[in-house]
């Protein structure tokens, strides 16, 4: 046990392919976030970043290894608890903000909360991403920014100790990126909320004070 | 946020769907609530006008159209019985009471039916206001003897003989105690008088006796049986209008020509109601009938229908619940993501199986109520008809104890319905089907 809010060791992940061949497609050794970390995980399209977010989310399960996620070994936990872990533990952002489109900003945040039993005020959420104007809109009425804003605000309503980014700028102009990344690091410095983003935009990982290739994990 | 708004936003997103598959659960709710209580409530009904009436004898043919006739107004009379039968029983100690009747005309397609005095002191039935009409077997026997000199008129008309000279008679005045329906429906009051047609249904060409109207003298409290929708005229006076001719010859010298169309009897005791039963079938001139098992071979043949008709319904709701079924489980694709959505946030498996099921019965929910609804609708435009055919009408407001068994057996619809598509999104793949992997 230590203070590493994530750690991984010796995590292995592979596909069986068609042709009935395994591709392996994470391999990491040793890795370990304290609180309050930020970083930029790096690897190219299709090398796996997005399976290894999922992995630390608990959204699937490695073949081998550890990861553990606020000193709790996620991969030994039976599903239904590992579903509630993340959502009191683990934020997550998505490249494609996935918000529920039937819902308002409030009522996508809210949701987030509903299933981690957050007490957090989803309110005064969004008024700190600026969206205080927006609570009752549902995402087809809000601009791609704002939409990724909601996003931010439902990945951290239940306070969590991890946060993992896919690419949240991926699907944003240049101008409304650099907004929402500096938003989502500022809140994220402002709670000590470890954050894990990753990326493949050089302009994304200058942002970063600490970038780490796919590969070095290895 | 709750389970709850998530179930009522998925049906408002799919709300062409969840309205089309609601109103077919509704449909057949609303089915089987109107025919249940419509059953239930002419069964009452019925059951609650046998009350009192323990046997009826009339014609022999059909017992059961003799009961329709003589304790519901329905049918037609089956024919007529000699008026000795009448007498016979009354002297009969084992007869409480023989109270004759006679029909064949109508007031506004209510019929008026002959009898006398005996009538509500023996059912029971008691007066709004009023006073029951004049009934003596003087003035009665007077009246068969016209009768009868009515039909030997006509006959020597027929025959070309010169019609003998007409009696004088003496008349009681020709008076009636209405039914509290007919009084509500047509506006009689006491000390009005009215004009019967011929026949027991309104005809455009039915003659009507306008020499022989009748003057109402009271107005009958209502029983809520066939009873409120009959006029109950004074015997003797159905038979000074020309036309009611006593039909068979009678045998010479009878003192007592009369005919009745019917008798119902009051016993003493039930024991003595299977040897009458008995007598009367065995002898040539009458048939007995009990009201009451009449009453239940009616609703056992009606009861038949009354299944065919439920099972349609509940097919009806089969295939409701089929549609509810396909509907959910096709948009399953569509909300694949969703599900992904939900499941990253935190949702269990067990908690996306339980919003699914949530939802397929809250559609079949939400129909049964508007069906219960609907059903009560459906028996209130049916009263219209059902009072044409029977006479009677049901509460449309009252509630049966099987609806909440309908209501209950369509949510157990709903969660069956559910299963399925639950099932298929129990097992999304969250990874698959969230954003595309880099």
């Amino acid at each position: 046990m230590n203070d590493a809010v994530l750690s991984l060791r010796e995590v292995r992940k592979s596909y069986r392919e068609a042709d009935g061949n395994r591709l392996d497609v994470i391999q990491v050794g040793q890795f370990e976030l304290a609180a309050g970390d930020q970083i930029a995980l790096v690897g190219s399209s299709g090398s796996g970043k997005s399976t290894l977010l999922n992995l630390i989310a608990g959204i699937l399960l490695p073949d081998a290894g550890v990861v553990c996620v606020n000193g709790t070994d996620i991969t030994q936990l039976p599903e239904a608890k590992r579903d509630r872990f993340r959502a009191g533990n683990i934020g997550y952002v998505f490249q494609s903000f996935n918000l529920l489109q039937g819902f308002t900003a409030l009522e996508n945040v809210r949701l987030g909360q509903m299933f981690g039993n957050g007490t957090g005020d989803a309110v005064e959420l969004l008024k700190k991403v600026d969206l205080a104007h927006r609570l009752h809109h549902k995402p087809r009425a809000l601009s791609v920014g704002e939409q990724q804003r909601v996003a931010i605000a439902r990945a951290l309503v239940n306070a969590p100790a991890l946060v993992l980014a896919d690419e949240p700028t991926g699907s944003l102009d240049a101008a409304n990126g650099t907004a929402v990344l500096e938003l989502l690091r500022q809140v994220c410095a402002a709670g000590r909320h470890t954050l894990l983003m990753v990326t493949h935009d050089p302009a994304v990982m200058r942002h970063f004070e600490r970038v780490v290739r796919l590969e070095e994990l290895r | 946020m709750n389970l709850f708004k998530i179930v009522t936003k998925n049906m408002r997103q799919r709300a062409l769907a969840t309205t089309l598959t609601g109103i077919s659960v509704a449909l057949a709710v609303a089915l089987t609530v109107a025919i249940v209580h419509i059953k239930r409530g002419m069964q009452q009904r019925f059951e609650q006008s046998t009350l009192g009436y323990e046997m009826v004898i009339g014609a022999k043919g059909s017992p059961l159209q003799l009961v329709l006739n003589t304790v519901f107004n329905l049918d037609i009379s089956p024919g007529n019985i000699p008026w000795t039968l009448v007498e016979k029983l009354q002297a009969d100690r084992r007869v409480k009471a023989a109270v004759p009747f006679s029909v064949g005309d109508n007031y506004r397609g209510f019929r008026i039916i002959g009898t006398t005095g005996a009538f509500g002191e023996t059912f029971g039935y008691k007066l709004a206001e009023g006073r029951w009409f004049t009934c003596s077997i003087e003035a009665l026997r007077d009246a068969f003897k016209e009768a009868l000199e009515h039909s030997q008129e006509r006959i020597a008309k027929e025959k070309g003989d010169a019609p003998a000279k007409p009696a004088a008679h003496h008349h009681n005045a020709a008076e009636a105690v209405i039914g509290a329906t007919v009084a509500q429906e047509t506006g009689l009051r006491v000390g009005q008088k009215f004009i019967a047609a011929h026949g027991v249904e309104v005809s455009p060409n039915a003659e009507e006796h306008t020499d022989n109207p009748w003057t109402i003298t009271g107005i009958l409290a209502p029983t809520g049986t066939a009873v409120d929708r009959g006029l109950y005229i004074n015997l003797d006076s159905f038979y000074h209008i020309e036309g009611h001719e006593v039909r068979d010859a009678p045998k010479d010298n009878d003192p007592d020509p009369g005919q009745v169309s019917a008798i119902a009897l009051k016993l003493r005791s039930p024991i003595h109601a299977f040897p009458i039963y008995r007598e009367i079938n065995d002898g040539e001139e009458a048939m007995a009938a009990f009201p009451a098992v009449e009453v239940r071979k009616l609703f056992a043949i009606v009861g038949n229908i009354d299944r065919i008709l439920l099972a349609q319904a509940i097919l009806i709701g089969l295939v409701a619940g089929v549609a509810i079924a396909v509907s959910i489980y096709n948009s399953m694709s569509e909300r694949r993501r969703e599900i992904a959505i939900l499941r990253a946030l935190g949702a269990r498996r067990g908690t996306i199986f339980a919003i699914v099921v949530l939802e397929a019965v809250a559609i079949c929910a939400a129909g049964a109520v508007a069906g219960v609804a609907g059903g009560h609708l459906i028996v209130m435009v049916a009263n219209a008809a059902l009072r044409h055919v029977s006479g009677f009408t049901v509460a449309p407001l009252t509630m049966e104890v099987a609806e909440l068994w309908v209501v209950a057996g369509s949510v157990a619809l709903g969660a069956l319905a559910g299963i399925g598509p639950a099932w298929r999104a129990y097992r999304t793949e969250v990874a698959e089907n969230l954003a595309p992997t880099s």
